[in-house]
């Protein structure tokens, strides 16, 4: 009996029992629709993921961040001055392998017009120029600081899109440039205007009219940013919350670097490690993040998501495997006297293996085909609810793949109920009512 | 040498701890051409008889020879191939697939001989029309009735073009139309040169045969010419 004649006996048996068909599917379409539709997600999450780490700064930034001592030092702890501004200018001399260091601080406080109106409440940043380039910045209108604002402590500030509208609606950036504004009640001269931040969805949905205010946006915080001058903001608007701090003492709240060539990241690394070793006095209070390492953690947390979502997915095709086994052995029970005949006829016990396996493969591959196309439904849906940045992406090897356990589930299932028809006794059969 | 050729020809089955020899020690030779009735009652082993000659089944004990083939300890396989090839099989029940055309029932046999399907539908047509059914192809077994389903089951036994053609009770009244013509039919085969061995109950049917072996009690206990 050749493949063809046997498919066409399955298909005829599946078009048959359309219902009874259809329920055995269902475990099928399922696991095959919710596998693809997993994949379809997490891709999305990585892909968003990407995207966003790109738009957030290249794997060139190491970010400093504070630690808890190891315990063999924990009674020394106190010796180390924790991040400090000492830290930063350490680097910066003798760093050679770092381009650009960029302490910061912060505090949120009114912002307004020196017209009066309502003050906004905004997160002020007192920052290095080296900033501008370790955030990614670009300049609208106007200049960024510089370190002769650093030095002098100048009072000027640059603002980000959001807060330049907000105080001024209306009013093109160049035009903003030069105005005074109000931080914490002292007069700030507008030196620079940032530029709107956002995702090219976003710029795209902007200029056809539709609104995706729905959305989470990445680039919220840095929209909303006003930055100053670090001894600005320590002398004019810090000094007061935090009397007791002296410029080189106060603890920073985050420390950034950008290796200058990727070529040296180890080594780079390995001076700044160096470095803040003297400065903390011996004290391992600190740990160097790399863009690599949010990376992994990302991608262990969409692997997990994965891992669950395939899971799930494995599952209800197990189930829809053991949906095809009983529909299988319940068509076996009904047909046994149509399988003595065709032992009776000649067929012989392979034939009739062959013709039970197949058509258990034809319902599992039916079940899957109706699986991929129930997916390219729930992955519109699902489109509709996502981030637009995690947008779901089907990809041909998640088809492929899901088609794959669909095709195994079906032969794996078919084996018992395959071998219990093969070695039925034609005379019982034939007898059979 | 014989078509079929059965020496101490033994069943026996075994039903928990009792054994119930269905066939005992039966001797039996049937040449090229003929045309032989089995008659029995029910329970008189003629069904377990049948069974074996049909390469159904194999015995517990005996030497069994088909158209050449030492089928006594025959493997699935070899029984299928013999099934399929040299013997022909009219069921009582007719036994025809109530979901497959005229047609596709009779093709069945040549399915598993590995015949090409224009081939199959070709001889299966064939095979149809000579037992008069060539305007029913397309009809199922529920809408024909007892004298053409039993004409269906007649093709497709005759459609592989066997050596032997079994028929187990193939007609319930010998003197109804239908059973008149059944008969005609296998008269018709047996001229044709055909082995043909009919299986029954009716003594009256039996006599349509030019040799008759009467069973009892899983032996063969008298042979004779009507």
């Amino acid at each position: 009996m050749n493949l063809l004649v046997a498919i066409s006996i399955g298909l005829r048996e599946i078009a048959a029992h359309k219902f009874r068909t259809a329920l055995s599917m269902l475990g099928i379409v399922l696991g095959v629709s919710s596998l693809i539709a997993t994949m379809a997600l997490t891709r999305g999450i990585e892909d968003g993921t990407r995207i966003f780490m790109q738009q957030m700064g290249g794997l060139e930034l190491v970010s400093i961040v504070n630690k808890e001592p190891s315990s063999r030092k924990y009674e020394f702890a106190n010796l180390s001055p924790g991040r400090t501004l000492r830290d930063a200018e350490a680097i910066r001399r003798s760093a050679t392998f770092i381009s650009h260091v960029s302490p910061e601080i912060s505090l949120a406080t009114a912002v307004a017009t020196d017209g009066g109106g309502n003050p906004d409440r905004r997160m002020v940043r007192g920052v290095y120029p080296d900033h501008f380039v370790i955030a990614m910045h670009q300049i609208a209108a106007g200049r960024f600081l510089t370190a002769l604002d650093l030095e002098r402590g100048s009072r000027c500030a640059v603002v980000g899109d959001t807060v330049a509208k907000n105080l001024w609606p209306g009013i093109p950036p160049p035009l903003i440039v030069g105005k005074s504004i109000l931080i914490d009640n002292r007069p700030f001269e507008v030196v620079g205007v940032l530029p709107l931040y956002e995702m090219e969805e976003q710029a795209r949905a902007r200029r056809s009219g539709r609104s995706l205010s729905r959305r989470w946006d990445p680039f919220r915080q840095k929209n909303e940013t006003v930055l100053v001058p670090f001894t600005t903001m320590f002398h004019e608007l810090r000094s007061g919350a935090f009397p007791l701090d002296s410029l080189e003492t106060m603890k920073l709240e985050t420390l950034t670097v950008r290796v200058g060539d990727l070529d040296h990241f180890r080594p780079a690394l390995d001076q700044v490690r160096r470095i803040l070793d003297t400065t903390h006095r011996g004290v391992d209070d600190f740990d160097l993040e790399t863009r690599q390492d949010w990376f992994d953690r990302m991608e262990s947390s969409v692997r997990a998501a994965r891992l669950s979502g395939g899971l799930i997915s494995a599952i209800s095709l197990v189930v829809g495997g053991i949906g095809i086994m009983n529909i299988m052995l319940a068509s076996i029970s009904d047909r046994v006297r149509e399988i003595g005949i065709r032992l009776a006829v000649g067929a012989r016990q392979r034939d009739i293996f062959w013709q039970i396996l197949i058509e258990s493969i034809l319902v599992s591959l039916l079940g899957g085909l109706l699986g991929i196309l129930a997916s390219l439904g729930l992955i519109e849906i699902l489109k509709t609810i996502a981030p637009t940045e995690n947008v779901p992406v089907l990809t041909p090897d998640s088809i492929l793949l899901a088609v794959g356990f669909a095709l195994a589930a079906g032969l794996l299932s078919g084996l018992y109920p395959a071998a219990k028809a093969s070695t039925i006794d034609p005379i019982t059969a034939l007898r059979y009512e | 040498m014989s078509l079929i050729h059965l020496e101490g020809l033994s069943k026996v089955y075994r039903v928990g701890d009792q054994e119930i020899r269905a066939l005992n020690e039966v001797n039996l030779r049937i040449e090229e051409g003929e045309f032989i009735a089995i008659i029995g009652s029910s329970g008189s082993g003629k069904s377990t008889l049948m069974h074996l000659l049909g390469c159904l089944d194999t015995p517990t004990t005996g030497r069994m020879e088909i158209c050449g083939n030492d089928l006594a300890k025959a493997s699935n396989d070899e029984l299928a191939r013999v099934r399929n090839r040299e013997i022909g099989f009219v069921f009582q029940a007719f036994n025809l697939l109530p979901k497959l055309d005229v047609v596709s029932n009779i093709a069945l046999p040549l399915i598993y001989a590995g015949v090409p399907s224009r081939e199959r539908l070709a001889r299966a047509k064939k095979a149809a029309s000579d037992v008069g059914l060539g305007d029913r192809l397309a009809n199922r077994p529920p809408q024909l009735s007892g004298g053409q389903c039993q004409r269906v089951a007649i093709a497709r036994a005759l459609v592989n073009n066997p050596r032997i053609l079994f028929a187990d009770e193939p007609t319930g009244n010998p003197d109804s139309a239908t059973g008149r013509m059944i008969l005609e039919m296998f008269d018709a085969l047996h001229a044709s040169g055909k082995t043909v061995v009919l299986v029954t109950h009716d003594p009256s049917i039996a006599a349509r045969s030019r040799r008759v072996i009467e069973i009892r009690d899983g032996r063969i206990t008298r042979e004779y010419a009507p």
